[in-house]
């Protein structure tokens, strides 16, 4: 059963040269005719699905639009054209901490942060003291996050992220936080969550790692589809490419 | 079943709520459902009298007042300051026939002052009807004699502006017409339907959302999609996320300053004693009751400057989480509203207490005010989703807001009685929703009682249309403003 669907989708960016946020301009452009925008697609007609349970890599070259992808199936951008259909909970691990607020405690911030990435108040209510040992903050949980050093900040956001087991986990890179140690324990945090029978989509520039996690790959190039199918095959292909 | 079940109850819960509510509402209603105060025009600044009134002299002031019945006249006397032993004769004429009449003797009237001339039944008319009051004194003589005062200007603050009076409305003295009109008030009252229909209304009204909950309940058996369920859908599912959203605003807030929550009190408090030292000394203002008058404006205000301010920012000053996040994008406005409703509610507190002060009579009308404060609430947020999907387009929002607030300010009845506005702009002026809900809020706490049942529909009004405005504004532009952010 596809657990994501994703079929003939489009993206198309007006860039950002032309882009007007003051009213006068826009009048100005709106009466000289000149309301013209340089359109960049970044991505063009992509289709593919994901079974259930399967581990997606995305490769590509920078700027080839492997994030607005994973943007676009998180629900954050709507394409252009083009539908996609999702069955199940997203935790997408974009980027790590947002909407942490900085005057307000760690305990607060787990309840917030979670409360974004979609947790209900039980589960963390349960899994609180989980996060909080798994971050190894200790007795920091109770200052604000003003304090706290970027890697404290870092290791409570992987935490809050990776408590839950979620049905499609979308990661952008594979997130190595904190100290050596820590580094250790939150790689082996995310192997676990992708063998525990999660979909995961995850974007990355190792190609060790897609070798070694992925069942399927997807080769993005400038917004089009280069490639879709086993992993080995098309990091051989990749890898070619790029030697 | 247990599915059905709890959706049967949901819908018998729904349906005692609306009944309960119908009827309180009923109760808390009185008399204002069946009758509404009517009364002409405020009376006209005495500038001069008409001297002393003699028996045989007559003097004559046309008029006319949208009401069914009079009940009362009040006129600007004087006695000259002596103890007389005549009296004043009152009485009202149609088509030159006297129909009502009150007569009181010198000792009851003011001198100088305003006099209450109540009829002893009130004398039925028909809206419109072009009446006469007649002035006489039954035994009037030179030095045992009282008079009446009239002028052609309207007193506001220290000033007065001229009145705008045609031929035919001027006093006579007998048969001399004056250059003004006498210093005079009919009070009277106005039937309405609107209390004789209540009960086939309330249930029309239960009946049709029995009808809905059945059609929602169908809907929600077969798994058809409807607004309704999505809406109660996302409320059960952001909930949480509300709460905390709404919990991390107000926390923040006040974080870091010495006095914290209670500026949320204190805030409203200064603002009106300033506003009272500057309006009550510096311009003479005569209403009633000024402090709690000017605290509600006050109140009113600040929630409506606050919430919209905040909602401005909502979504671009969330871009951190929109893009980065999925969720509906207008959790963020509404959750601004809600945030800035618990300071609404905090600021209630100071208001409470100025009423006690003031010995303004607190009676359990003012619960009326949920609804004032809801209409209130949906009309900010109505113009917060505007004003936040303007601003991500057009970041000049924040300062174009910021002078139409001020605008608002002015055009809005705070520290000002709305007698000010000259007759040719009153439309124009009642355009402005916040008018009518905060000539709401005064009705409910000033005068204790539920105010007729055109305020009610206008109240919603000034809510719904924003709140449309809003909605259809933020739909159409959602889903490019990750793009612009």
């Amino acid at each position: 059963m596809a657990i994501i669907k994703v079929d003939h989708v489009s993206m198309r960016f007006r860039l950002s040269a032309d882009r007007i946020s003051s009213m006068k301009e826009y009048l100005v452009r709106l009466v000289t005719r000149r309301l013209k925008f340089k359109e960049l697609w970044a991505l063009q007609d992509i289709s593919f699905s994901v079974e259930k349970g399967k581990v997606l890599g995305i490769i590509g070259h920078n700027g080839a639009g492997k994030s607005t992808l994973l943007k676009v199936i998180s629900g954050i951008l709507k394409p252009t054209s083009g539908t996609i259909s999702v069955q199940g909970n997203i935790v997408p691990m974009l980027e790590l901490g947002s909407g942490f607020d900085y005057d307000m405690t760690g305990r607060e911030n787990i309840f917030l942060n979670g409360a974004i990435l979609g947790y209900s108040k039980a589960f963390l209510e349960s899994k609180c003291q989980e996060i909080i040992d798994f971050s190894e903050l200790g007795e920091f949980i109770e200052e604000p996050l003003r304090n706290y050093s970027s890697g404290m900040m870092m290791r409570l956001a992987f935490s809050i992220a990776t408590v839950v087991e979620p049905e499609i986990l979308i990661v952008d890179e594979i997130l190595a936080v904190g100290d050596a140690d820590f580094q250790a324990k939150s790689k082996a945090r995310m192997l676990e969550l992708m063998g525990g029978g999660t979909t995961v989509l995850m974007v990355s520039h190792t190609m060790s790692q897609i070798r070694e996690l992925c069942d399927k790959v997807l080769w993005i190039e400038h917004g089009k589809m280069q490639g879709y199918g086993d992993a080995t095959e098309l990091c051989d292909a990749y890898a070619g490419e790029i030697s | 079943m247990k599915h059905l079940n709890t959706g049967k109850k949901k819908l018998t819960a729904v349906l005692v709520i609306y009944l309960l509510l119908a009827v309180a509402f009923y109760f808390l209603g009185g008399q204002q459902f069946y009758v509404r105060d009517a009364e002409t025009d405020d009376m006209v600044k005495p500038t001069s009298d008409v001297n002393e009134i003699y028996t045989g002299s007559e003097i004559r002031q046309p008029f006319s007042i949208d009401a069914d019945r009079i009940t009362g006249v009040t006129l600007f006397t004087s006695t000259y300051g002596r103890k007389n032993t005549c009296s004043l004769k009152v009485s009202i004429d149609r088509n030159g026939e006297p129909v009502a009449s009150v007569t009181k003797s010198s000792g009851e009237l003011g001198n100088s002052t305003e006099s209450v001339f109540n009829l002893d039944k009130p004398l039925e008319i028909t809206a419109g009807d072009p009446l006469e009051l007649v002035i006489t004194s039954p035994d009037g003589s030179g030095g045992n004699a009282v008079t009446v005062y009239y002028g052609s200007s309207i007193s506001v603050s220290k000033g007065s502006v001229d009145k705008d009076l045609s031929k035919d409305e001027l006093a006579s003295v007998n048969g001399k017409v004056l250059d003004g009109i006498l210093c005079f008030q009919v009070t009277g009252q106005e039937n309405l339907l609107f209390g004789n229909i209540y009960w086939y209304l309330a249930t029309a009204v239960g009946i049709a959302l029995a009808i809905y909950e059945l059609i929602l309940l169908y809907k929600e058996k077969n798994g058809i999609s409807s607004p309704t369920l999505r809406f109660f859908d996302a409320i059960k599912k952001y909930r949480f996320l509300m709460e905390q959203l709404v919990n991390r605003d107000f926390k923040t807030k006040y974080k870091r300053s010495v006095l914290g929550i209670l500026w949320s009190f204190l805030n409203p408090l200064l603002m009106m004693l300033v506003q009272y030292v500057v309006f009550s000394t510096l311009f003479k203002s005569n209403i009633p009751n000024f402090p709690v008058y000017l605290l509600i404006g006050i109140v009113c205000f600040n929630f409506f400057n606050e919430s919209t301010n905040m909602c401005l920012q909502s979504i671009s000053g969330n871009a951190g989480l929109i893009t980065k996040v999925y969720v509906p994008k207008y959790i963020y406005p509404v959750t601004r509203v809600l945030s800035s409703s618990i300071n609404l509610l905090l600021s209630l507190i100071p208001l409470a207490l100025v009423m006690v002060i003031t010995r303004t009579p607190i009676r359990i009308q003012a619960i009326l005010i949920l609804f004032g404060i809801l209409c209130l609430e949906v009309l900010c947020l109505g113009i917060g989703l505007l004003l936040a999907s303007l601003m991500v387009f057009f970041r000049d929002t924040q300062f174009i807001w910021g002078v139409l607030v001020t605008i608002l300010n002015f055009a809005t009845p705070i520290f000002y009685p709305e007698s000010i506005i000259p007759a040719k702009f009153i439309t124009l002026y009642k355009m402005n929703p916040l008018y009518h809900v905060v000539r709401f809020f005064r009705i409910v706490l000033l005068n204790g009682v539920s105010p007729e049942p055109k305020a009610y529909a206008l109240c919603l009004i000034a809510a719904l249309v924003p709140l449309v405005i809003g909605i259809l504004a933020f739909k159409k532009c959602q889903d490019r403003f990750v793009l612009y952010i």
